[in-house]
């Protein structure tokens, strides 16, 4: 999953990126407003993480601006002002949730996990697929009763795989969602790491969990 | 002392009744009671010189003529009118028949005039008397005339005096005289409790403004300090207290604003770091971490606290310098020493940056100042102006005395914002680029204390934006120990 965190103050930017990515998010990161709607506007995050008093265009103008753009990505705002004005105003300009800083770092990850959760429309955060449990908010994966041990990478992909359970995930989506802006791989990489995936989680004599759609991309369990 | 509008109002209009009422009273009274004994004893006065004129003289003894005697207001049984005449050596001659054996009090004026008393008469009812003292009519016989000078010398008491007293019943009067002292205590007493029971309402009418004003001040508490107290009908003596009062509280919401703007946005840069730090904390404790990384969280985590504390203690002077807290020690200062001696903290970074520092002060301008609050101004100066100047920049610091100031100014190259940004740098926590937070220990506070401490030394702080992005603070402080103790 693909976090956008425009934060202006260093040391909170900082632990918060590292502290994310450690959580297996993929994190696009700013601390600059005019550079963070223009992360913002360029790809489909699933959750912003925003400040509000930023450098250059103020988080609240970053919020009208995508929101009259139509974009759909989940907005946390994170605010140091904490008068009932100030989060409606976040609130009503189309922010999804809010917390005041100082925070508890456990919280904004549940937080943002619950917004995951919401924008792929799973209520449950156990997700079951043929047999395949994953865990979402402790990141463990089970084939039966076997517990499968995949790397942060490839529990991003197949977690991505399985909040779309059912429908055709293309290449490109995978890229949008799973790997950084700064990133380094190419695209190719997400065959590598399906690859990486099938060889994990198939197991031999059981039809194939993720499946291949030519020209489309990959499908994780039955059609829906 | 009444400490009461309503009783002192009260006890004044009353008092003023009454006092007035009294004073009607007693003229009415005076006025009423001599013109009633006046007519009383003018009847009186009539009724002796009629009977002066009805006396007899038969030789030596006198008498009245008889149809005066049979006069009835003589005989009349009730309130009768008395009369009995003296002759000057005091011994009773004629006295009307209803006195009987009994004398009327014998009293005498000058000749030929009247003296009126009130006396007791008869059984003790009240009663006025006058007195008439009157040469007896001579009466001339020729049988007199023709005899000796003896008896012409006989005839003396012819010239002698006669008093007459005439007593009359006056207990109608003094009834009527009574009845007209009761009338008038009983109409004032009337008229007294009428007028309290009207003063009490006119009263509570006339203060029923304060009232409601008391109402309307009662109800507004420090919530609702955007109320105002309706002028509406108040009276207008009134109108200027209610209007004091709104100004009162636009003055006390402007200064209430300002404190919880203030306060709002302490919480806020106070927060800020600490949400740094927590979160810090928190990732670095997430999961075990070689050496490296927990050096750098908790060096980090030291310079969010360096910069708190910072924040803190400016927080705290700014305070002091603002309530005037602060005690001032006035000394002479060499001000080019102490600008080298302040610049010495910030060399390291302004060589780590390539800044140059000029200290263009001539090195005999002098001072009398605060050293102390003098220090604290220039420290915060150079710190802003090694943080804001441009990589390789310069900053220099000039003085200048005039006759009746010092111009001290700090000013530095590489400032990017405009003249109308400038005259913000005084607002708290203001930041020419809020970016740049984490960069330094700077949380706008600096410039804000820079202008109070010089206003507390009463002086001026200028800033200025010139071509070529030079920054420049000038402060202006009036000569000599007077900047101090005023």
């Amino acid at each position: 999953m693909r976090l956008l965190l425009v934060e202006d103050y260093r040391p909170l930017r900082q632990s918060l990126t590292k502290g994310l990515r450690e959580a297996g998010f993929a994190v696009d990161t700013t601390g600059d407003g005019k550079e963070g709607l223009w992360y913002a506007m360029g790809s489909e995050y699933d959750v912003i993480i925003l400040d509000i008093m930023l450098p250059g265009l103020n988080g609240l103008e970053i919020l009208k601006k995508i929101r009259s753009k139509g974009r759909k990505s989940h907005v946390l705002i994170l605010t140091a002002k904490d008068t009932v004005e100030d989060r409606v105003a976040g609130l009503d300009l189309g922010a999804d949730d809010y917390l005041v800083k100082p925070f508890a770092f456990e919280e904004l990850l549940a937080r943002v996990r619950a917004l995951l959760r919401r924008s792929y429309r799973r209520k449950n955060p156990r997700i079951n697929i043929e047999g395949m449990r994953i865990d979402l908010t402790t990141h463990r994966v089970w084939r039966g009763r076997q517990e499968i041990s995949l790397t942060p990478r490839e529990y991003a992909l197949l977690e991505y795989l399985a909040m779309r359970a059912g429908q055709t995930v293309s290449r490109s989506d995978i890229w949008e969602h799973v790997y950084e802006f700064n990133s380094s791989a190419s695209s190719n990489v997400v065959d590598v790491y399906i690859g990486y995936l099938r060889r994990k989680i198939e197991l031999p004599g059981r039809p194939a969990l993720i499946r291949t759609v030519r020209g489309r991309g990959y499908i994780l369990g039955a059609q829906s | 002392m009444i400490r009461s509008l309503r009783s002192r109002l009260l006890v004044g209009i009353i008092g003023g009744i009454i006092l007035l009422l009294i004073v009607f009273s007693v003229i009415i009274y005076t006025v009423i009671r001599r013109s009633l004994i006046t007519q009383f004893d003018s009847s009186l006065a009539s009724t002796a010189q009629m009977l002066s004129a009805a006396v007899e003289q038969d030789g030596n003894t006198i008498d009245l003529e008889l149809d005066v005697r049979k006069m009835p207001e003589f005989q009349s049984a009730e309130g009768p009118t008395y009369y009995q005449f003296w002759v000057g050596d005091g011994t009773a001659t004629i006295r009307s028949p209803s006195l009987g054996k009994d004398d009327l009090p014998l009293f005498e004026g000058s000749p030929d005039s009247l003296v009126f008393r009130a006396l007791p008469i008869r059984n003790g009812r009240p009663g006025r008397a006058v007195s008439f003292k009157f040469k007896q009519k001579l009466e001339k016989h020729e049988r007199r005339e023709k005899n000796s000078e003896l008896e012409r010398d006989k005839q003396q008491p012819e010239e002698r005096f006669l008093i007459l007293i005439v007593a009359r019943d006056a207990s109608d009067l003094y009834y009527q005289l009574q009845f007209l002292r009761w009338l008038l205590i009983a109409a004032s007493g009337g008229t007294i409790t009428l007028s309290l029971l009207v003063a009490v309402f006119v009263v509570r009418e006339g203060l029923r403004p304060l009232n409601l004003l008391a109402e309307d001040i009662a109800a507004i508490s420090e919530d609702n300090l955007e109320a105002r107290i309706p002028l509406g009908s108040m009276p207008e003596e009134i109108a200027p207290i209610v209007n004091r009062l709104n100004d009162l509280l636009a003055r006390l919401k402007k200064l209430f604003d300002r404190e919880r703007h203030f306060t709002a946005d302490v919480a806020h840069e106070l927060r800020t770091p600490l949400a740094g730090m927590r979160s810090t904390l928190e990732v670095t404790l997430h999961q075990s971490r070689n050496a490296n990384e927990y050096q750098t969280a908790l060096s980090d985590c030291l310079s969010i606290t360096k910069k708190m504390q910072l924040m803190v203690n400016n927080l705290l002077i700014l305070t002091r310098f603002e309530a005037r807290q602060m005690t001032f020690r006035c000394e002479r200062i060499q001000l080019a020493e102490l600008v080298d001696s302040c610049w010495r903290s910030f060399s390291q970074r302004a060589l780590q940056r390539n800044i140059v520092f000029e200290n263009r002060i001539p090195a005999e301008t002098s001072c009398e100042s605060d050293p102390d609050s003098l220090s604290m101004v220039m420290l915060n100066l150079l710190d802003n102006a090694v943080e804001y100047t441009n990589e390789a920049g310069k900053i220099w610091a000039t003085a200048r005395l005039a006759s009746s100031f010092l111009e001290i100014s700090i000013s530095n190259t590489g400032c990017r914002f405009s003249n109308e940004e400038a005259s913000q740098v005084f607002d708290y926590f203001w930041r020419a680029d809020s970016s740049r937070t984490d960069t330094g220990i700077h949380c706008g506070l600096g410039l804000a204390l820079v202008q109070r401490i010089v206003k507390a030394l009463y002086g001026r702080t200028i800033v200025e934006v010139q071509d070529g992005g030079i920054f420049t603070v000038r402060l202006l402080l009036a000569k000599g120990p007077a900047a101090i103790y005023p």
